[in-house]
């Protein structure tokens, strides 16, 4: 079967420069001064596929990669090198939730990120109940975002991307937010799109949930694949490796 | 890099309309009296300007017509170009998370400048064919053409600034110095022949002069600009947003990564 997820040989890496310049004022006045510039490498040599239909989970620690890597699948970020081919639509949610403005309502919020993520004019409209009604905000719905609380947001983020979801889903610790009731409804949902045949991304700091909804699973340590095996597999190893060095600080890779 | 589905594509329709009906609501409060209500600017503005100056360039009949028109025009060249330099910046929560042609949002930070301009320019006409001042279809016809260049000058500008701010943050402070004097150096509430006739060309190099000139030129003086001047006009426009596509080309793959 054809990978619907490719990744080749990716590598990203960050210049850390000793003194930040991000004004035209800062530049001219530091015109003579000479600065020096660190590379922080964050994705070395990382290379995955995901086939159709299947989950992947993607654990590590803090400063591992993680996020980098999700959001260069999600063609937000670009790698320095290396090559990602994704065979159909995409559908992120990264780094617990999604875009809001907070000058608009949950309904124009909802059509906003749902045609973001391609959906149409028409399809975005359809879907608003349905969303409300997952996240359980339907008495908020005309309420603007500012004033929803962090909890309330992320539900209506899930429920928006869960509605939106077409082809290749990633979730970043999605089954992370919310009470014990909307956890179960995501999970519920997660089931119904995987038997839906949807090719999930999944990246959780929790064993059981990569054992439970993942087929395959890699390990990031430093910005590189350090294990790579089924769900359970990639869960135990990473139990065991943060028991063996549980004090180290996130790798600067190459390091 | 990766392949983007020609499916994604189709939808943008949506997207950009969502995207300018939020704007418009945010912006006006999604009604009709806050639309009016950010008209009171210029227009008061006009109103101030129209009583002080009519009395120094009394000789000119036609003075509060030029002011109207070039106030305008130059309302919508720097309220465009604001907003579309700061365009990124300000949709950076959409830029961060989603994947779409990031192009659109510079594209739609003008919509709500080119709905201000449209009401306006209507008014106006309105007001021009019952004074039954206003000349032929061909004139108006011009009009829309300086209209539509303008805002390509403006969009050219506003690609490869919205990049640029995300590495310079205090560009939106240099820009506002550069049209608080822009200001004075377009023929706005001055008549261009004032200025020594060896300047005039310098300040043509400035993008509103022209547009404003000429576009008084076709609506209250009933003359058409040359053809040179034309040509002018429309090589500054594609100029602009030649510079403008290839710069954004360059910095905005990696946009979200400075936001």
């Amino acid at each position: 079967m054809k990978a619907v997820v490719e990744a080749r040989r990716l590598h990203k890496g960050f210049w850390i420069p000793s003194v930040r310049r991000s004004t035209v004022r800062e530049h001219v006045m530091g015109f003579l001064r000479r600065r020096s510039f660190e590379r922080l490498v964050v994705l070395d040599d990382v290379s995955l596929e995901v086939e159709a239909g299947q989950t992947l989970g993607i654990m590590g620690r803090n400063g591992s990669g993680k996020s980098t890597l999700l959001k260069i699948l999600s063609g937000i970020y670009q790698a320095d090198s290396g090559e990602v081919e994704i065979r159909g639509p995409i559908t992120p949610i990264l780094e617990l939730g999604v875009g809001w403005n907070p000058e608009l309502d949950a309904i124009d919020n909802t059509l906003l990120i749902g045609t973001a993520m391609g959906l149409s004019l028409r399809e975005a409209r359809g879907c608003i109940d349905g969303v409300l009604a997952f996240a359980g905000l339907e008495r908020f719905a005309n309420l603007q975002l500012k004033h929803y609380s962090s909890g309330m947001a992320a539900r209506l983020a899930y429920s928006v991307a869960f509605a939106a979801a077409r082809g290749v889903l990633i979730l970043d610790e999605v089954f992370a937010v919310g009470d014990a009731a909307f956890k179960a409804r995501c999970e519920d949902r997660y089931r119904e799109l995987h038997r839906q045949g949807y090719t999930v991304i999944l990246v959780s700091h929790l064993p059981s949930t990569v054992a439970d909804f993942c087929t395959r699973a890699i390990l990031l340590e430093g910005g590189r694949v350090a294990f790579e095996g089924r769900g359970d597999e990639v869960g135990r190893a990473y139990m065991s490796m943060l028991a063996e060095a549980p004090a180290q600080l996130p790798a600067a890779a190459g390091a | 890099m990766s392949a983007v589905a020609s499916a994604e594509r189709a939808d943008l329709v949506g997207l950009v309309w969502t995207i300018v009906r939020t704007d418009f609501k945010v912006r006006y409060q999604g009604t009709l009296g806050g639309f009016v209500w950010a008209l009171l600017k210029p227009l008061s503005m006009f109103a101030v300007l129209t009583w002080v100056f009519s009395h120094i360039f009394s000789a000119d009949p036609n003075y509060g017509l030029n002011l109207l028109v070039g106030l305008f025009l130059w309302e919508f060249f720097a309220e465009g170009t604001k907003v579309g330099l700061m365009s990124l910046h300000t949709k950076g929560y959409l830029l961060a998370k989603t994947r779409f042609p990031r192009a659109v949002l510079v594209a739609t930070s003008l919509s709500n400048p080119l709905i201000t301009l449209t009401v306006v320019s209507a008014a106006m006409l309105t007001f021009l064919a019952v004074q039954g001042r206003l000349a032929g279809p061909l004139n108006v016809a011009l009009y829309v053409a300086y209209v539509a260049q303008l805002a390509l000058i403006v969009l050219g500008f506003s690609l490869a600034t919205s990049v640029l701010f995300l590495r310079f943050r205090d560009l939106n402070q240099v820009w506002e110095v550069i049209t608080h004097a822009g200001f004075f150096v377009a023929p706005i509430i001055y008549p261009l022949d004032i200025m020594p006739e060896r300047l005039h060309f310098n300040l043509y190099v400035w993008p509103p002069t022209p547009v404003i000139e000429y576009s008084r030129a076709v609506l209250i003086h009933g003359r058409i600009p040359s053809l040179r001047a034309h040509l002018l006009l429309a090589a500054v426009a594609t100029a602009s947003l030649l510079v403008g596509c290839l710069v954004f080309r360059r910095f905005a793959p990696r946009a979200a990564e400075n936001l």
